[in-house]
């Protein structure tokens, strides 16, 4: 019995082996396989607003949209007014958010706005510094390019917030003429909130992408390698070479699998490598803990991809099937967006799935350090997945083997 | 006949895809140390056959014994006692010739120096010893051919299927294949031969089976055969005995001058 087992691991790691040398034999293969993950990253990375991300070679912390255009029109020539547009200017400059041009009136700034020029603009309109002289509120309007939602929400948000510290500002130095024993912001802002994150420094976005990306990595890796070369094998008659041999036939879908499953774990450790190196994603969890949640991501999906190559009858329907269950996966899974911006239907349907217990589990440890325990849940699931798919599978595979 | 030397038995041995009887009930017997040619139009049956006997497929019906054991409940004993050499070649291409041939030399459990020893003392044998670095994928269709054979020699199997051996093959790689068999034979190994090439059969086999519409309708050597149908050569009695027609065609034949003349 002992023997036996130890026998067929030993056939499942010579498949392994080949599998893996005739990979590395193809050198063109190799080159996209590892290109790959460095393009998905780097798109996504320019895609997203990369806060808090620093720069590899200087070190510095970027924010997003560094320098952006923006336009100051003023139509009040208040003293008042130039005093804030020119502390708009300071601040804007020394924080290296915005780049401040003039324009004489709106129409002229907005005109820029839609040739793309600037991003936004900001109006001090007429009776501005009446209004502060005669002890009344006065506001500035903020204008900016909705073309990108995103974009403008964080152009608005930046320049919203040089207008709070330029209030602020003012705000203490009128509550300190008026009154000076208490504290001036005590007055202007009796509650302040201070955010106290879970992790040192700031989080990006890439935080919340590198860990899905290098499980959907991981995962899908197995699952259109395993199928493609399941098929391969088929097609080039070689398979028949692998059956007629006395070697039983869990050997060589374990030995492929892992094979697969060697290769998957490279590109997502590249994906970490590279998140880590140019994005500044943190890994704060166990190294260890990752792998584990990795191989059982994995496992969780051989059954599938085991089923998948059984059904389809050569390679290209293979990857078809496979590219099918990928592309929703990314969005269901809470790979790209976070599954609550889903309707509740379609969370449910992103729950059935085991790379959203792989993704999340891998997330809390990466980011949030979290223990085993802490994670139990998922990987109770992957395991349940794991088993149930694989017990279906192998059976349907040893029919389809055998027709 | 003699049990003793039978090697290859089978029982109504049957096999059907989607109600589509590819191999019907078919009982035949090849004897130890013969060369045993299996013939039959495209689509006869020859190579569901062969894979069920090879436990590549498992029959729907009837069973057979191989090197002495079943094929359907003792498949692990069957393997070790035979070889295939198929025909889509069992070789990984971008592999060289020595690779190949280690992995699968170690998938029947030979390994260490007496399998390197096996691998070289084959390879030279088909004469490729000074290409035995070079990825396989690069040969030419003899020299991949020739990997093909030893590759199902290289546990020494006491039984070989040959499917075609010497399709596609140059003249020379031909004789030097047919040769190969004959050594082969000499040796002991029984050897299961199916080819379209009737003269191939002819000169190579002792016994000849015929196999058409999943049935076997001749055993016999080639020359009993011959003298049965009173003909000169096999492929007049194949034809005799499996119609002229083509097979896989939707139409009955259209006489090909008439297509011709149309041009």
């Amino acid at each position: 019995m002992r023997n036996r087992f130890l026998r067929n691991m030993q056939m499942a790691l010579l498949v392994t082996h080949k599998d893996l040398l005739d990979f590395w034999k193809a050198k063109m293969l190799v080159a996209t396989f590892m290109i790959m993950p460095i393009l998905l990253m780097s798109m996504f990375g320019f895609m997203f607003p990369r806060t808090g991300a620093s720069n590899p070679f200087s070190g510095q912390v970027s924010t997003p949209y560094e320098n952006a255009p923006i336009g100051v029109v003023l139509e009040d020539e208040g003293s008042f007014a130039l005093q804030v547009a020119d502390q708009f200017r300071e601040v804007s400059s020394s924080k290296g958010l915005f780049k401040v041009q003039d324009f004489a009136n709106f129409e002229s700034a907005r005109e820029q706005i839609v040739a793309g020029n600037i991003k936004g603009v900001v109006v001090i309109p007429v009776g501005f510094t009446k209004a502060f002289t005669s002890q009344r509120q006065a506001t500035v309007i903020i204008t900016v390019d909705d073309t990108n939602p995103q974009m403008a929400s964080i152009i608005y948000g930046e320049a919203a917030s040089i207008f709070k510290t330029i209030s602020a500002r003012l705000s203490a130095s009128i509550i300190a003429k008026m009154d000076s024993s208490i504290d001036p912001s005590f007055l202007s802002e009796p509650i302040s909130v201070e955010r106290k994150n879970m992790i040192d420094g700031t989080t990006n976005t890439f935080q919340f992408l590198a860990p899905g990306f290098i499980a959907l990595t991981a995962v899908m890796g197995v699952l259109a390698g395993l199928g493609a070369a399941m098929s391969r094998e088929r097609e080039q008659g070689t398979m028949d070479g692998l059956m007629v041999a006395p070697v039983s036939r869990y050997s060589i879908v374990v030995g492929k699998t892992l094979a697969q499953t060697v290769r998957g774990m490279i590109q997502g450790f590249l994906i970490l490598g590279i998140s880590m190196f140019f994005f500044g994603v943190k890994a704060y969890g166990s190294p260890l803990l990752m792998v584990f949640v990795m191989l059982l991501g994995v496992a969780s999906f051989v059954g599938i991809g085991i089923i998948v190559t059984s059904l389809a009858a050569e390679q290209e329907t293979a990857q078809m099937m496979m590219m099918l269950l990928q592309f929703p996966m990314m969005f269901l899974c809470g790979i790209v967006f976070p599954i609550e911006q889903l309707p509740h239907w379609l969370q449910a349907v992103g729950k059935l799935l085991p790379l959203y217990y792989a993704a999340d589990a891998l997330r809390k440890i990466m980011v949030l350090n979290a223990s085993l325990n802490q994670i139990i849940r998922d990987i109770i699931v992957l395991v349940l997945y794991s088993v149930v798919t694989i017990g279906i599978a192998m059976p349907i595979f040893r029919r389809a083997m055998t027709r | 006949m003699d049990e003793r030397k039978t090697v290859i038995a089978t029982h109504d041995l049957t096999k059907r895809f989607n109600g589509f009887t590819a191999v019907d009930h078919v009982n035949l017997e090849v004897m130890r140390g013969e060369i045993f040619g299996f013939l039959g139009p495209n689509g006869a049956g020859k190579t569901t056959a062969i894979r069920m006997l090879t436990t590549l497929s498992e029959p729907s019906e009837g069973t057979a014994r191989v090197a002495g054991y079943d094929i359907r409940t003792q498949a692990d004993d069957v393997r070790k006692r035979i070889g295939l050499v198929a025909e889509k070649l069992i070789l990984y291409p971008r592999l060289s010739a020595v690779e190949n041939l280690m992995f699968f030399g170690q998938l029947y459990g030979l390994n260490g120096g007496r399998l390197r020893q096996r691998v070289d003392e084959l390879l030279r044998m088909v004469r490729l010893e000074s290409f035995k670095n070079m990825p396989v994928g690069g040969y030419s269709s003899g020299m991949r051919q020739r990997v093909n054979i030893i590759r199902g020699l290289l546990h020494d199997p006491d039984i070989l299927f040959m499917d075609e051996p010497t399709a596609l093959l140059d003249p020379q790689s031909i004789q030097f294949v047919h040769d190969l068999i004959k050594e082969l034979n000499e040796d002991g190994k029984t050897i299961v031969l199916t080819t379209h090439i009737m003269e191939e059969a002819d000169k190579l086999s002792y016994t000849v089976g015929i196999i058409d519409h999943g049935k076997i309708v001749a055993v016999d050597t080639p020359a009993a055969l011959k003298s049965k149908h009173g003909s000169e050569s096999l492929l007049e009695v194949f034809l005799n005995l499996t119609g002229k027609e083509l097979r896989d065609s939707a139409s009955k034949n259209v006489p090909m001058r008439r297509v011709m003349g149309r041009a």
